[in-house]
């Protein structure tokens, strides 16, 4: 291994790569990608307007049907609001009548006949057992549920507060929920802070270190496919040693992550001064943005570069192992089933990140990149638990170099068939 | 003269398919070797051995007269059987890419590229991405990346498949300077016409085992003397009779068109290499009983000839 030669090669890599337009598109629309997937959902959910049309029938006698119907159609603030958005009711009594039986079957066909979304049904016993009955056509509607039983509820205890003679106004006036204010405490000292900001960061950066390994291993992958399917490779192969030729292609375009990691990182930190901030957009007010330390940024990079050299020594292997980009996505799919993982525990990792799942998950070498990220961005795990993932981490990149310099050595000229698992473990156990 | 390149006993195998076995070659410096061989006789692997591509699993290759050494690659330029470029690099950073892997700085790599590139007439394309260019300037392009480094020693697989005529030309115009220059040139070929008109020195190989080499004058003279011309009309039928004359080592028809054996026979002309010692004579009376000869004479035997009678008393 000649460190010059790797040199030349992450040198072509890195300027192929820079020079390229498409280098440049990503930069500029990732960022923007990342920010529609993180902030969409959760914009869609806080200004969506659910609506429904309900049919309320009281037949517990105590008015409470009117009740419910006005403080459904009320909008007084704090009342409509729910967690997930605000829903709108368009309420109607109907009176119980004689026959319950046929008053439900009508019921159920206004709904079919969409005159109607859902008709609720208020008894004595349902009052005395705190449960009543809702029907409707779709029932995943939770958001507008809760809402609905939030609603029913506020109503029947101001009902039995007042029959127990107490002032419902004022009671209501005593028990208004309390929010939290929330202080991050840190090494550094205490910061006011909102929860909902923190969250945002650290799945952000979480998302992000998650794409780009993602990105550019699959750029390795690519970037080994397209020498094999030009056949520059053996052309290459002639001059220097297959070893010299990967590492320097990883190192080239570890250094393209880097460059692009370091030009959002430092847009990130631009922008988000009060002064351009205020300048391009005014923020709600009452938000705090979360205040990002450096420590954090500094395990960023250092996360990205252990999560890159796990992934794209996998990709590489894969990469030299196919012909084509179509025979080894199959096997990309590899990657991905454990990069993947860590995403789906998101909320728990962060609502407690020192858990012993939050622990044991970041001490698995290739979910470590993400749920470090996650912890590291939450809360500053203990010192011994960052250095035994990061060691367990290199110790595994340092076997996965070692294979993948032997995979690639043997199936870089190989061409034709598409080997088997068997085939490629014989190349590691022959070279 | 020393070799300058030399394999000693050198063998390769995949599982229990031999592709090399025990080859031991010499090529001296300053002349053009010829390495033929029918497809999958282990050319291309013996020259990727040589090029420390692939590891011999036994015996050993000395360059330069002694044992390689990491940094002979870098005086060595190596023309694959299955080669390309990077599509989306222009002709100068290609070129700049390949010359700094083979040991050359930039700033003394650009006037030699752009030399070869003004005589190769591809000055005005430097900039061009190569997927731009055609097949043929493409070709020219590989070309220079393989000889910009001024190896001393040159090895080619197959560099004759697939380029156009000029190229063809601009090839041998280069094989017959570097000659000159005093360097050694190694390729493989199965295309035995090529080799006959530029190479010195010859080596066989059959099933990965060196039937023949040596200097191609000298094969040559040992083995004419038992070479003869036939022309006759004759079907594919009479051919097969000519074959099996006890007389006859091989018979090469190079001109009947009309394998299927048409009623009116077509005019053969057939090279015949007789077995050692068969007399012409007799040959001559038995070739009368069937055959209208109308022509039959002595000739110099083409490498073609040897290299079938080679493979075949190799078997």
């Amino acid at each position: 291994m000649r460190p010059e030669h790797a040199f030349i090669v992450g040198k072509r890599e890195y300027l192929v790569r820079l020079r390229s337009k498409g280098f440049w598109i990503a930069t500029a629309l990732l960022p923007v990608f990342m920010a529609a997937m993180i902030l969409g959902p959760f914009l869609a959910a806080s200004r969506s307007k659910a609506e429904q049309r309900l049919a309320i029938v009281d037949a517990t006698g105590a008015g409470l049907g009117q009740r419910l119907a006005a403080a459904l159609t009320e909008r007084a603030p704090g009342s409509g609001r729910g967690e997930g958005g605000e829903v709108r009711f368009e309420a109607q009594l109907v009176p119980p009548g004689p026959d319950p039986a046929a008053l439900r079957s009508k019921l159920d066909r206004r709904v079919r006949a969409k005159e109607l979304g859902a008709w609720v049904w208020l008894t004595p016993d349902g009052l005395r057992e705190n449960r009543f009955e809702y029907h409707a056509e779709n029932l995943s509607n939770v958001v507008t549920q809760e809402a609905l039983r939030s609603r029913i509820s506020r109503v029947v205890s101001l009902w039995r507060l007042r029959a127990a003679g107490l002032d419902a106004a004022k009671i209501a006036e005593l028990t208004r929920t309390v929010e939290l204010s929330t202080v991050r405490i840190s090494a550094t000292g205490s910061r006011a802070e909102q929860g909902i900001g923190g969250f945002m960061l650290a799945f952000g950066l979480c998302f992000g270190l998650y794409m780009v390994i993602l990105i550019y291993g699959q750029q390795v992958m690519q970037g080994v496919l397209e020498e094999k399917s030009s056949r520059v490779i053996e052309v290459i192969a002639a001059a220097i040693r297959p070893t010299e030729l990967m590492a320097g292609k990883l190192l080239g375009i570890c250094l393209v992550a880097l460059t692009q990691l370091a030009i959002w990182v430092g847009a990130a930190l631009v922008l988000t001064t009060p002064a351009i901030l205020g300048a391009l957009w005014t923020l709600p007010p009452g938000l705090i943005l979360p205040h990002v330390p450096g420590a954090v940024i500094a395990h960023l990079f250092m996360l990205f570069l252990l999560g890159f050299f796990l992934y794209s020594t996998l990709y590489a292997m894969i990469g030299a192992s196919f012909n084509s980009v179509q025979e080894a996505q199959q096997f990309a799919g590899v990657a991905v089933v454990f990069i993947v993982p860590p995403l789906l525990f998101i909320t728990p990792i962060l609502n407690d990140p020192d858990s012993p799942l939050a622990v044991s998950m970041s001490l698995f070498p290739f979910f470590t990149p993400l749920v470090m990220m996650l912890r590291i961005a939450s809360k500053m795990p203990p010192a011994w638990q960052i250095v035994a993932a990061y060691s367990l981490c290199l110790l595994t990149i340092a076997g996965m170099i070692w294979l993948c310099a032997r995979v690639y050595r043997i199936g870089i000229l190989m061409y034709g068939k598409k080997p088997t698992l068997q085939e490629i473990w014989h190349w590691v156990r022959y070279s | 003269m020393t070799a300058s390149l030399e394999l000693r006993n050198v063998e390769k195998r995949y599982g229990d398919f031999v592709a090399v076995a025990s080859l031991s070659l010499a090529v001296p410096a300053g002349v053009i070797f010829g390495l033929l061989g029918p497809n999958g006789a282990g050319k291309t692997t013996t020259l990727r051995m040589i090029m420390d591509i692939l590891a011999p699993d036994s015996g050993e290759i000395l360059l330069f007269g002694r044992r390689r050494r990491a940094s002979d690659l870098q005086r060595m330029g190596y023309l694959p059987e299955e080669r390309g470029l990077y599509r989306k690099m222009t002709v100068l950073d290609q070129l700049l890419f390949l010359a700094e892997i083979h040991g050359l700085k930039r700033r003394q790599a650009l006037p030699v590229i752009e030399a070869w590139l003004a005589r190769v007439d591809l000055a005005d394309w430097g900039r061009k991405k190569v997927e731009e260019l055609s097949k043929g300037m493409q070709q020219k392009v590989q070309l220079i990346g393989t000889v910009l480094h001024e190896p001393e020693i040159l090895i080619l697989d197959e560099p004759f498949s697939g380029l156009d005529p000029i190229n063809q030309g601009l090839f041998k115009e280069l094989l017959l300077e570097y000659r000159k220059q005093g360097r050694t040139i190694l390729f493989s070929t199965h295309g035995m016409e090529q080799a006959e008109k530029l190479c010195d020195h010859i080596g066989l190989i059959s099933h990965g085992r060196l039937v023949l080499s040596g200097e191609l004058r000298e094969i040559k003279r040992q083995a004419s003397g038992n070479s003869y011309r036939l022309v006759a009309p004759a079907t594919a039928g009479d051919l097969e009779r000519v074959r099996a004359l006890p007389e006859i080592e091989v018979a090469i028809s190079s001109d009947v068109r009309d394998p299927q054996g048409a009623v009116e026979p077509l005019s053969a002309s057939v090279r015949l290499l007789l077995k050692p010692g068969a007399s012409t004579s007799e040959l001559l009376r038995q070739l009368l009983q069937f055959l209208e000869v109308r022509e039959f004479r002595s000739e110099e035997p083409d490498l073609e000839d040897i290299f079938i009678k080679a493979v075949r008393d190799a078997a």
